[in-house]
């Protein structure tokens, strides 16, 4: 089966997934399903909560096509949120400090070659985020990163840091700013 | 890179909700303020599409097939549409109208209550932050009311976004719709205005996954009757997890 690909292709998708049609989320799940899991897995090191968090995650998907609102979002970003949401929501029911020590990369083989997909990426609008993380001093880039690709929270980096809540949060906060400074150029 | 301006606290607040660095209790805030602020989920949604492309470094990684069958096995019978919610409500204000019928079944209903043994008393579950948004049945995308129920203070923070001054004859009242198709009265709403609507224990168990909320158009003071609305049906929508 083909798979969709194109944002404009996922679009339909969802659509016909708000009518209540099985085989398009079939098809979105196909379309999706290993970066959302390798997402999940990111956040939780942990293959059996990822599958179950999977799961939860297209099960919400089905119920919540029809408040998709393609003119306020992307589907990629959309569903991408769904698994990060509800990822960091499993993380932070683990404890408040389960998540202080960084994780130890797991051993993962890739679906795809990485590289060629970073630089077709580079080249569209993605690349202007990585250009633009990249324009961040070392640490403040490197803590943003931290917090998006292992949900983890101020707490949780202030200690990793062995830096204070304060300064940490103004790391970021100030990151941020940049960022969207950078962005909006 | 120049040294960009600090973002107002509301945004900052947006932004790092979108970067998941909240604790799991300043992420319910930031939900439940999502449900009832507009403004403010469109910072979070702007913001999310930001920092989205991230992703892009995540390495795709397939997942066991057996995932697929479970998903397909917990997806309901389609409910997305709310017009099985419209479907319900109007059977509903059929049936009550003027039905000695119902009245009837009401009173089997009772005794048949009556006759069971007590049932087991269970710690009732610590409770799901919902939202819903609540949108007219003209085809309308812009929700008309939108409602979080945030289970730490077990209240319903209800926003309304109509415009006020309208229709000074008439008022929204609330309702939800449990399973059991029995709609519960939870107050009046005030166009323009937020209420945070604390919620009985009594009422908790139908404040779940999958309830529907209604509005209805009352006379001033709401509905003369206790547990059905006598006006048309303003908006539906259903409580979904966040």
């Amino acid at each position: 089966m083909a798979v969709a690909t194109t944002p404009e292709d996922l679009s339909r998708l969802m659509s016909r997934i708000g009518a209540g049609d099985r085989g398009a989320l079939r098809q979105l799940y196909d379309a999706t399903s290993a970066k959302l899991f390798g997402v999940c897995l990111r956040i939780l090191s942990d293959r059996e909560e990822s599958e179950d968090v999977l799961q939860e995650v297209y099960v919400t998907v089905w119920r919540r096509a029809d408040r998709f609102d393609a003119s306020r979002a992307s589907v990629m970003t959309w569903v991408s949120t769904i698994a990060r949401n509800r990822s960091i929501d499993r993380l932070r029911a683990r404890g408040p400090m389960a998540y202080a020590e960084p994780v130890e990369e797991m051993d993962l083989p890739d679906d795809k070659a990485v590289g060629a997909e970073a630089l077709l990426v580079a080249a569209g609008e993605e690349g202007r985020l990585h250009n633009c993380l990249s324009e961040l001093d070392d640490r403040t880039e490197n803590v943003i990163r931290t917090a998006f690709f292992e949900g983890v929270t101020y707490d949780a980096l202030a200690r990793r840091m062995d830096t204070p809540l304060g300064t940490v949060k103004s790391w970021v906060r100030r990151g941020l700013a940049k960022l969207k400074g950078c962005l909006e150029q | 890179m120049s040294e960009a301006p600090e973002l107002p606290e509301a945004e900052a607040f947006a932004a790092e909700h979108a970067l998941g660095v909240l604790s799991a209790v300043e992420r319910r805030s930031a939900e439940t303020r999502m449900a009832a602020d507009p403004a403010f989920a469109a910072q979070v949604e702007a913001w999310r599409e930001r920092l989205g492309p991230m992703i892009d470094e995540v390495a795709a990684i397939t997942p066991p097939t057996a995932v697929w069958t479970r998903i397909e096995r917990e997806l309901p019978a389609n409910d997305n549409a709310s017009e099985k919610v419209m479907r319900d409500l109007r059977f509903w204000k059929r049936a009550t109208v003027g039905s000695l019928g119902l009245a009837a079944a009401a009173m089997v209903l009772t005794v048949l209550i009556a006759n069971q043994p007590p049932l087991m008393v269970q710690a009732p579950p610590p409770g799901q932050l919902l939202n819903a948004s609540l949108v007219s049945q003209t085809g309308q995308p812009q929700p008309l009311f939108v409602a979080a129920y945030d289970p730490v203070r077990k209240a319903l923070i209800v926003t309304s976004l109509v415009t006020p001054g309208n229709d000074p004859g008439h008022v929204h009242e609330l309702w939800v719709i449990p399973a059991d198709g029995k709609p519960r009265p939870l107050g009046i709403l005030e166009p323009g205005k937020t209420r945070s609507m604390p919620m009985p224990s009594t009422l908790l168990p139908s404040l779940v996954d999958g309830s529907a909320l209604a509005v209805s158009l009352e006379p001033p003071g709401g509905s003369p009757k206790v547990d059905t609305p006598t006006g048309p049906i303003t908006a539906v929508g259903k409580l979904a997890k966040i």
